[in-house]
């Protein structure tokens, strides 16, 4: 909205006010004016919820309380777009005082140092080990890496904060990793900050190739819990580096209404590759890797539903999956079924899929929901109704169908993934809606 | 077995296991990052933040002075789809209409959403010779 503004501000040059909801407005005229727009734009805002209501209630809030200023709204509309400017508003050029962040804090004592890495939010609030120089420089030597070299400028949230390879042996330090599991931490580092959503955004994490083995990753029994060290601590430490390097601060500019508890770990889990059957290709090689990478893929989401129980000959368990996806966005066609390998056995043996590919063709020509339910998702809304508007099938002609019209919303099979993990105790999986974006090549990190 | 030879064995490094120098120092001394808890003692760190880039000033356009016979053109964001904010448009509309002589509104739905550019929006509130602009509803 910010955006919106400033470029009709600039471009027509006529004074704008924007309409925001409460929920996050102090966001827009903090943290994005300072490091977005550098434009103290006029706001007002509404009470949060906004849609979904009826009619009274959304016309009410024109005739209501502006929830910014605490006048009549409309008196804040009409003030914001004559209201003369300020010497404030009238600034221009380069800001006077940039942000400076010392290599190095000033010496205190270890209380005090902890009590200013949770005041300051660069932890996930468990036991850290303090950044001392001297293991920062341990860490350093996991990589060939230098330390000054930037990996990415991250800009979400706002602003530009370089992300070079010494701050991530920081995180890494702090999450308690070692110098071995840098290089993963390090292509980690280049798909950072993780998801930062007012829904509850998650990110799953999969490793591929040798190093699963050689840094001891748990693919087997308990693969997604709390029962192995590696997957603990590199999954902790893109939690760390994500609050770092996104400058990510609760109600500040993280703003996820329930958040979610995946993001202490980002469900870091490697793939099962011994177990895979026989023309089922793990999932970097499914991306185009050699099956010797070692890579590091990341997904973004918001749902996973899990199973329960052993699979039944009743209901085949991709009957089951299929009908799982239906509660799913479908956003971007984007869903992840991670399996145990009696599952991706008894899919081969039993129903004859071959290979991943055609599961998730499948489930591209089989899972189905109404348009309805499609329709009434938000992200959709947002995302997906653009599209349909510029005429783009088939969501042009999905927006003129009757609600209860069942559609096939995952139209593109190549966004369905399939990863298997898991010990054998159980025929368990979960279906996702997390999308995986292209894997990164761990050895480049090395 | 000798210990390392047995990690070498399971296929996981001897320096995985012994982790950071905190897990690894020394007997008998504060190895470096052992814990100074409750110390008096100082120590030094390094610093996990990042300087963020303070974006440039830019000043908003010159205000009206009031709002009779001007044109005020509401942009629709379709945040959470484009007729999410119909009913509070339509009754901005009237708002104005009623307390304003001679004003005119239009109300412009992007195509692209509130993350697109839409030029096409933005050459229609041009080309409206619009005075002043509302955009929303977002949060």
């Amino acid at each position: 909205m910010s955006r919106w503004a400033k470029q009709i501000e600039t471009q027509v040059g006529i004074p704008t006010v924007c309409v925001a909801m409460d929920n996050i407005v102090h966001y827009a005229v903090t943290y994005i004016r300072e490091y977005y727009t550098g434009m103290p734009l006029r706001f007002v805002a509404v009470p949060f919820p906004f849609t979904g209501q009826p009619k009274s209630v959304d016309v009410g809030y024109v005739t209501g309380k502006d929830m910014l200023n605490g006048g009549p709204l409309m008196a804040g509309v009409v003030s914001a777009l004559t209201s003369p400017l300020t010497a404030n508003e009238k600034i221009s050029g380069a800001p006077a005082n940039e942000s400076v962040e010392p290599r190095l804090l000033p010496p205190d004592t270890e209380d005090n140092l902890r009590a200013l890495f949770d005041a300051k939010e660069w932890s996930d609030y468990n036991w850290i080990n303090l950044p001392t120089e001297k293991k920062v420089m341990a860490m350093l030597r996991g990589t060939s890496h230098k330390p000054d070299e930037i990996i990415k400028t991250v800009t979400i949230t706002g602003g530009a904060r370089p992300l070079s390879v010494e701050k991530v042996a920081i995180s890494a330090v702090m999450a308690g990793a070692s110098p071995e599991h840098f290089p993963v931490i390090l292509a980690l580092a280049t798909q950072a900050p993780f998801g930062n959503s007012t829904s509850s955004m998650a990110n799953m994490v999969v490793i591929n190739g040798p190093i699963g083995k050689k840094l001891n990753f748990n693919s087997g029994t308990n693969a997604m819990g709390p029962y192995n060290r590696s997957n603990a601590v590199v999954g902790r430490a893109f939690t760390i580096l994500s609050k770092t390097a996104g400058d990510l601060r609760n109600g500040i500019n993280a703003w996820e209404s329930l958040g979610s508890n995946f993001q202490y770990n980002n469900i870091l889990y490697a793939e099962n590759e011994d177990n895979l059957p026989d023309g089922w290709k793990p999932l970097h090689t499914q991306m185009g890797f050699n099956p010797d990478d070692n890579v590091v893929t990341v997904g973004t989401g918001w749902t996973s539903i899990s199973s329960v129980g052993g699979s039944q000959e009743l209901y085949p368990v991709h009957y089951l999956m299929r009908d799982y996806m239906r509660s799913l966005t479908a956003s971007g066609s984007a869903a992840t079924i991670v399996m145990d390998p009696t599952v991706a056995g008894l899919l081969q043996n039993a129903h004859g899929f071959k290979t991943k590919e055609q599961l998730s063709e499948w489930f591209s020509q089989n899972a189905e929901k109404t348009a309805g339910n499609y329709w009434g998702n938000g992200v959709i809304q947002s995302m997906v109704v653009p599209l349909a508007l510029q005429g783009l099938e088939p969501y042009a002609s999905w927006r003129k169908v009757p609600n209860e019209t069942m559609i096939k919303p995952f139209t593109n099979s190549r966004a369905i993934h399939i990863v298997v993990t898991g010990g054998k105790i159980q025929t368990t999986w979960f279906v996702t809606d997390f999308g995986m974006r292209r894997g990164v090549k761990i050895d480049d990190w090395a | 077995m000798d210990r390392r030879k047995m990690l070498a064995l399971l296929g996981i490094s001897p320096a995985l296991v012994a982790g950071t120098p905190a897990y690894a120092g020394p007997a008998g001394r504060r190895a470096e990052g052992a814990s100074y808890e409750g110390s008096d003692e100082t120590i030094t760190v390094m610093n996990p933040g990042i300087a963020n880039k303070v974006a440039d000033r830019v000043p908003l356009a010159p205000r009206l002075k009031d709002l009779n016979n001007k044109m005020i053109y509401m942009v629709n964001l379709a945040w959470e789809g484009p007729d999410a904010a119909n009913y509070f448009y339509d009754a901005m509309t009237d708002w104005f209409h009623q307390h304003y002589t001679g004003v005119q509104t239009k109300i412009g739905v992007t195509a692209e959403g509130m993350f697109g550019t839409d030029p096409a929006l933005i050459k229609s509130i041009k080309d409206s010779h619009a005075d002043a602009a509302v955009v929303g509803v977002a949060g």
